[in-house]
């Protein structure tokens, strides 16, 4: 008699698809994945620990570092966070900067994501096209923060630099370009039959399970949640009025469409601002004092909370951090990764949900 | 002689992801409210739990907890969905034994506080 | 020198794979060696391959600063690199440790305690063009008879 044998297959931790460490252990039943964990551990630094009990001067930079990738968000969630504390206002020029400085990483994170997703089903091509779009972006985000990752931009009152307006006129043009790049890319992805055949119907997110797992982002949102976008709460995007995009496939073909659509939405938001910019000062000034918040933003990949206690020197006491990796990780391991048909969807799938590995340990 | 090639004793690590604020206040809230030593309920997640679910932890006690508004005063109280579903410390037909239980006892004539007091004994059975 | 020496020579110079490995950084420089992938940079035009793969890679590098989880594992990477083989240390973080190397972090740093490292690449994180020059400046001095300086 045949005997079916059930193999525990991992991935990782180095693995040619995964930019990051981590170990996906796959009980399989032939090719078809049973379920699904993963073993982390491989970048855990201790950041929250560290924090503790510095100035918030110093967990500034440190917060930043949580995560390369979405730096500018989290900046901008601690700093606000701080505000908010200390009850600091921002200029209006200084708070439309901000989201400027927020979207284009936004873009880059998102193009990022998707050129790791296409370079993971073996669409080399279009992989290539998108990281050469992403190095546009990244000129722009230098261009106004002065440094490509990790750039602090966002200080309690304001923001570091002032946009000249030279550099308007080239973000203006470069957004026309990459809007245009993106949105041909966009269709080659739509269109491409054998992409469509990697991902459509494959790892999917019912709305139920992402409920569950409390999925955010763009993850939650290709799995028709539109109304998880955190942005709709921030004051400043309130003001832009703005529409989330939503769809309802949950599988890696609405997941990295979301993301697309999202890059052309930034695009909109950027030149909202760009219109809104009002001639005034772009650092008002304040210090964070004593006190405690829990404060979320929108990052790239989705919510992010940052709970925070201060004393009177603004020393923070204690502090936890929520990055959205931890729920999309989550939410991909044990609900999408479950009834995959092949082990080679595995890496795709895992990817498509951006996976951030130095978020999710900290 | 067989033994695993990479695996390692990972509890070290899960501590730590247990030790964040955000991880204690909810360990802290679940064993009051089923009364189990922390320690206890501690080592409990660090043996049946991976990784990713322990850092998830905090992010779906706190959506359980929204989803446990809708649910029966009975099953509200005893944590039915939350204790499955949100933070899987049951299983789900181990869950519906405890429940038929406590609707029995409840039948015979005792107040809801006491038959779920009894549950959440019945509960605290399981995982211990 | 022998005729089998300059032919490694020349095909060594002209193909060398490299492996990146994360032991706990921020991924900010992780997504800066993958911006040296781009057509902007072109890693490939220097012959250099990046395909995460230790076992046929030549050049490997090590970003973020040595966290608990790579104990042992980092060494066993590094012993199946075939020879010749360097590591190439990317960032502040696998030198110092960087802004997270203060009481009560997780992490071990630097990593030349654990492999050796035969150059750094400092910055936080390091632009594209300073990983692509290190990865340029180190592959001749030390893949250039290797056999004839080994001996």
């Amino acid at each position: 008699m045949k005997r079916t044998v059930d193999v525990s297959v991992p991935l990782g931790p180095i693995h040619p698809c995964f930019k990051e460490p981590a170990r996906v252990k796959c009980e399989t039943k032939g090719e078809y994945v049973l379920s699904a964990e993963v073993e982390l551990g491989y970048m855990k630094k201790g950041i929250e620990r560290i924090m503790r009990g510095r100035p918030w001067q110093e967990v500034m930079f440190l917060a930043e570092r949580v995560c390369g990738i979405c730096s500018v968000i989290h900046n901008m969630v601690f700093i606000e966070a701080l505000e908010q504390i200390s009850a600091i206002s921002v200029p209006e020029r200084a708070a439309l900067l901000r989201v400027i400085a927020n979207e284009l990483d936004r873009m880059q994170s998102h193009i990022l994501a998707n050129f790791s997703y296409c370079y993971t089903i073996e669409h080399e091509t279009l992989g290539m096209y998108l990281l050469d779009v992403r190095e546009r972006v990244m000129d722009e985000l230098e261009r106004i923060t002065g440094a490509r990752v990790t750039c602090a931009y966002i200080v309690p009152g304001g923001v570091r630099f002032d946009i000249r307006s030279q550099d308007v006129l080239h973000l203006r043009a470069n957004l026309a370009a990459i809007e245009g790049e993106v949105t041909r890319y966009m269709r080659m992805f739509e269109s491409g039959p054998l992409i469509g055949l990697r991902s459509k119907g494959v790892g999917i997110l019912t709305r139920e399970a992402a409920l569950e797992a409390y999925a955010v982002g763009p993850t939650a949102r290709a799995s028709g949640m539109p109304d998880i976008d955190r942005r709709l709460r921030h004051p400043t995007y309130k003001t832009l009025g703005f529409t989330p995009v939503s769809r309802t496939e949950g599988d890696n073909y609405a997941r990295i469409m979301v993301r697309f659509q999202e890059v052309l939405e930034s695009i909109a938001i950027i030149r909202r601002c760009l219109d809104l910019l009002p001639v005034g000062p772009i650092r008002g000034g304040g210090i964070p004092g004593i006190g405690e918040i829990a404060y979320s933003g929108e990052a790239p990949r989705g919510e992010l909370s940052y709970y925070i206690k201060t004393d009177a020197a603004g020393r923070v006491v204690d502090i936890s951090i929520q990055t959205p990796s931890i729920m999309n990780i989550e939410a991909c391991c044990h609900y999408m990764l479950k009834g995959v048909p092949s082990l080679a969807d595995v890496s795709s799938t895992f990817v498509s949900a951006d996976p951030c590995i130095a978020c999710t340990e900290r | 002689m067989t033994g695993f090639l990479y695996e390692k004793d990972l509890s070290a690590m899960k501590y730590v992801i247990l030790t964040s604020t955000r991880h204690d206040r909810m360990v802290r809230e679940i064993a009051a409210e089923l009364d189990i030593p922390q320690i206890k309920l501690r080592k409990w997640m660090l043996d049946h739990f991976d990784m990713m679910l322990l850092e998830n932890l905090p992010a779906r006690y706190a959506q359980g907890k929204i989803a446990r508004e809708s649910e029966t005063p009975v099953e509200k109280d005893l944590g039915a969905g939350l204790y499955t579903r949100a933070i899987p410390l049951l299983n789900w037909s181990e869950m519906e034994r405890i429940k038929g239980e406590v609707y029995t006892l409840i039948r015979e004539g005792k107040t809801e506080n006491e038959a779920v007091m009894e549950g959440r004994n019945m509960i605290r059975d399981v995982i211990q | 020198m022998n005729v089998l020496q300059s032919v490694k020579n020349l095909v060594r110079s002209k193909s060398i794979h490299v492996a990146y490995v994360d032991v706990g950084s921020c991924n900010g420089c992780d997504i800066e060696v993958l911006a040296c992938l781009s057509p902007r940079y072109d890693i490939e035009q220097y012959g250099i391959y990046v395909h995460n793969n230790p076992r046929e890679a030549d050049i490997l590098l090590v970003i973020g600063a040595y966290t608990p989880g790579w104990e042992e594992k980092l060494h066993t990477l590094w012993e199946k690199i075939p020879d010749p083989k360097v590591a190439i240390a990317v960032g502040n973080c696998p030198i110092s440790g960087c802004l997270f190397n203060r009481p009560h972090s997780l992490i071990d740093p630097p990593v030349s305690k654990h492999i050796p490292i035969s150059a750094e690449v400092p910055g936080c994180p390091p632009r594209p063009t300073e990983i692509l020059t290190a990865v340029l400046s180190v592959a001749p001095i030390v893949f250039k008879d290797y056999e004839v300086s080994k001996r």
